[in-house]
This record gives structure tokens, sequence and C-alpha cells, in this order.
């Protein structure tokens, strides 16, 4: 069943507000970046647990919290240089049978596309061990999720700020 | 549309507890804000997909004139297990503006047993050429018509698993046979795929293009719901934008996350007092404005922290394609604009407290 996205939205909000209750921070000493994790934790959690376990990302999300910090690296830069040195090389080679040339492209093409994919696969949780076919679904899945848990968060954050 | 009935009865049941709540805390535009956001009508992506729903039906009846022979049973119903939200998946779709010839029909993966079907097709496609078989396929999709009508409109939690595959001399079958098929087809789990003319048409390259054509499908959909990838034609520059879009939004989470943080202390303490038990979305409008208490302490916090965070920031407006960008460089503008207002007032303390804490740390 299709949850629109209100009703994840009031599932998500239930579940977070239960889970930072049950984190304890009572203890006044929790440096703010502990606080930062464990906010981050119970939202995540949340918001995985709000799927009921229908998706392979919220499964593995809450089977293993912990997850990278995203960082931003340059990587589409590098990786294009590459292939565009790779593709020149192969240029080279090509001019001799000229009958490959779409064999080429189309390799190229597909070397883009796998990277981009192993890209994309680490960056969904539990992504590596997903076909295609299942990568692309759970990441329309991921996607709407995180747009709910920023929704709510934004909110959350400038609602208090006014105040 | 039943999901749309859905969400509007959700959303009335939110609303009417929520009336008195939100009379005893009138004040505090917190709890207006919050409701405003459980109760915001669906995004745009589930008109945008219902319209698409109504394709079907006149594609159907299109594809009953073309000259070439098309099948056509549209498998409507999105997989109940895979996706939520506001679009109904309806992998039909993008099918259905293919080729006429094409008939690819994009199910969801399933394994509901089709044992019986199997026999059918086989010997459906062992004989009679392809002159039968377009005089069989237009009976055929007038028989699938009703079945397409219903599903389209009534029910999203059948699952459909129709995809005939079809190699080019496919034979004329009984009526009743094709009818059994269509009315089995409910239980497909198989991905048939017709071969096109002049294209291979052993086992692995069809079972190789019906798993190209629904991971294609799917990709349509992702471009539909990342902003600004219609306009964007091959794979890898799509990939490369939804690549950029989840990691601004887990960018954004962290970010929230980190900012939250510095307002806790508050939370804290009055959740415990006024989380009565839930009563589903009554908690909502009951917890909420118990963070909106004074918050004093954390506007020195933040000072000491932003100059690390506004990096981040101008990188993700500037740089990456951020989902609702307007928004979002609306919200920077305003934390910034508030936390300047709390830096000309206690901008000597907040220095201090700031570098109190990173001794901490």
């Amino acid at each position: 069943m299709h949850l629109p996205h209100s009703t994840l939205k009031q599932e998500f909000v239930k579940k977070w507000i239960m889970g930072l209750q049950r984190c304890k921070f009572s203890n006044k000493k929790m440096s703010i970046f502990e606080r930062k994790k464990a906010i981050k934790l119970s939202a995540d959690t949340a918001m995985a647990s709000a799927r009921k376990g229908l998706t392979c990302w919220s499964r593995a999300l809450i089977s293993n919290p912990d997850r990278p910090v995203p960082t931003t690296t340059r990587r589409a830069s590098s990786a294009c240089k590459k292939i565009v040195k790779r593709s020149r090389r192969i240029r080279r080679t090509a001019k001799c049978g000229a009958a490959r040339k779409g064999q080429i492209t189309r390799s190229i093409a597909q070397c883009l596309v796998r990277k981009r994919t192993q890209i994309l696969k680490s960056l969904i949780p539990g992504g590596e061990f997903m076909n295609e076919v299942c990568l692309i679904e759970e990441t329309l899945d991921y996607i709407t999720s995180l747009r709910v848990q920023v929704d709510v968060m934004r909110s959350l954050a400038s609602a208090s700020a006014h105040n | 549309m039943e999901s749309n009935a859905g969400t509007t009865e959700t959303r009335s049941n939110v609303t009417v507890p929520d009336g008195g709540e939100v009379a005893a805390f009138e004040s505090l535009q917190f709890t207006d804000e919050i409701h405003r956001l459980i109760s915001a009508p669906g995004t745009d992506n589930a008109s945008s997909f219902t319209a698409l729903l109504e394709l079907p039906a006149t594609q159907v009846v299109e594809l009953l004139h073309s000259p070439e022979s098309v099948k056509l049973i549209v498998a409507s119903a999105p997989n109940v297990e895979d996706f939520k939200g506001s679009f109904h998946f309806p992998s039909n779709t993008g099918l259905i503006q293919k080729d006429a010839r094409f008939s690819v029909f994009s199910g969801e993966g399933n394994n509901k047993n089709e044992k019986s079907n199997s026999p059918e097709m086989t010997s459906k496609n062992s004989s009679a050429n392809l002159e039968k078989a377009v005089k069989s396929e237009p009976a055929e999709t007038v028989s699938s018509l009703p079945l397409v009508s219903d599903p389209t409109m009534e029910n999203r939690n059948i699952k459909r698993k129709d995809r005939e595959k079809k190699v080019k001399g496919s034979t004329k079958k009984s009526k009743t046979a094709t009818n059994e098929r269509l009315e089995d087809a409910e239980k497909l789990p198989y991905v048939h795929v017709r071969a096109r003319r002049g294209q291979a048409t052993d086992s692995h390259s069809l079972a190789e293009r019906a798993r190209r054509e629904k991971i294609n499908a799917r990709m349509k959909l992702l471009q539909e719901l990342v902003p600004g990838c219609n306009k964007i034609s091959g794979t890898a520059l799509v990939l490369d934008e939804i690549i950029n879009h989840v990691q601004s939004l887990q960018r954004q989470v962290e970010f929230l996350s980190m900012r939250l943080a510095t307002v806790n202390p508050r939370i804290d303490f009055n959740l415990d007092s006024l989380f009565t038990p839930e009563s589903g979305s009554t908690m909502d409008g009951g917890n909420f404005p118990s963070l909106v208490t004074p918050l004093i302490w954390p506007d020195v916090q933040v000072n000491g922290y932003r100059q690390q965070f506004q990096h981040q920031w101008h990188f993700d407006t500037l740089k990456q394609p951020i989902w609702g960008r307007e928004e979002v460089c609306n919200n920077y503008v305003t934390l910034e604009n508030s936390l300047l207002s709390c830096d000309s007032s206690a901008n000597s303390a907040a220095t201090l407290h700031a570098n109190q804490l990173k001794m901490e740390l």
C-alpha cells in the first residue's frame, strides 16, 4: 500500500518523539556531538521503522544504524577525467578499426553507468547487496523517506528558533 | 482514487481532534506549523501520477487501432511492498508511451505461482503465424479492456504482473484460453516480453530486454521524483543527479540534527511532562508546544558552531541541486538572521561559551 506523504510524516513524527524520549539526555555533560549523533540515530531509526520493514534499506538501516558521514568529495570531476583519458586512449587505438566506434561509445557509457551505480550503492543503506532493479526501487523509497525526515526536522528546528 | 480518499480521511482525522489542542495553544505558532506540516496535502507527485494513470484506458483504445499487433495487458497496480509515498507506482505508464509494436508490461517482482499459465503460453507460442496473431490480438485487447479499466480505477492493492512472452510466431489461441490467461494474469510471476521484428528471439536476449525495460521504467519514475531530471537524457547523467540529490538530503539531515542538538535540553524536560498516552494524532498537537518554551541557552551554543556550518550551507546552496532549493535558501537566510540578532546581543558571552565547549571536547 502506498503510504501517502502525510501519513508517513505522522508515523515518523510519532516514532521520533518516542525515540527522543528514550534517549536519556538528563546527563548534561553530554557533548553537542554526542547529542547530535543521538538525535540523528533516533531520527533514522524512526524513519526506517515507519516503513515497517517493507523495504530493504529500512531493514539494513535498523540493523546497522551507523553510517559514514557523507563527505563532500569531488568524485564526479575526477571520475570524468579518468573516463575522458581512457576514452582518448581507446579512440587512438580504435582509429585503425573504425567499425568498433559504436561499441566503444557503448562501453564508455556502460562504464559511466557502472561507476554511478556503485556510488549509489554506497549511498543507500544496504545497497551493496541489491541488484540494479531493487536498487532503483529502494532509492525511490529512500528519497521520499529522506524528504519526510528533512521536512519534519526543518519545521521543528525553525519553529523552535522562532520562539 | 482510493489512496487519495484515504489521505483525505486521515487528514480530517488529524485536524478534528487537534482543534481543541490548537485552541489551547493558540499563541504558539509552532503548533500551527506542525499541523500545517502534517496535514499538508500530498505532494505534486500524486497529481502527476494520477493524471498519468488516466492514460492506460485511452492508450489501449489507441493501440487497438494500430496496424501492428499489440496485446496490451496493463499491469496497473503498484506493488504494495515496494512503494509508498505520494505517487501511485504506475509502472505501466512509461511503458504505455513506448512504441506500439513493443508491448512490455511492468509489473512487480512477485513470486506467485503461475505454473498454469506457462504451458498455455508455450503452446501458444509454438504455432501459427503473425497474421493470426494479429487477428487474435484485437480480440484479446478487447477482452483485456474491462480488466484494464477496473484495476486502474479501483484498486491499487492487487498485484498484477501481466507480461506476455511471445516469440514472433505466436499461435492463434482460443478465446477461452486467452480469457483464462487474462484472468490468471493477476498471478503471473514471469516477465513476458514480445520480441521486436528482426531482433533475436532466444530466451537470453528476451530476458535481458525485459530486465532492461524494467530498469528503464523505474528510472523514469526516479526522474520524475528528482527535480530537474526531466530534461536530462542519458542514464549516467540522471544517475548523477540522483546521487547528488540523495547526498544533499543526507547532508541536510546531518545538519538539521546538529542544529536540533543545540535545542535539545529543553525538549527533554518538557516531553516527559507532556507526553500523555498516545492518542494517535492528538499526540502531535500535545507535544510540540512543549518544545516552544524559552530557549535562551541554545542561541549561545549555535553561535560557536556557526562558522563550521556556514561553509557547508554555502556549498549546499550554490553547488548542489537541492530539493526545494528555494525554501532551503530561505531557511538558511532566516537562520543566519536569527543568529545575527543573537550575535549582536550576546557576542562576548557567545565566544566565551564556544571556547569553553571546544576545550571540553
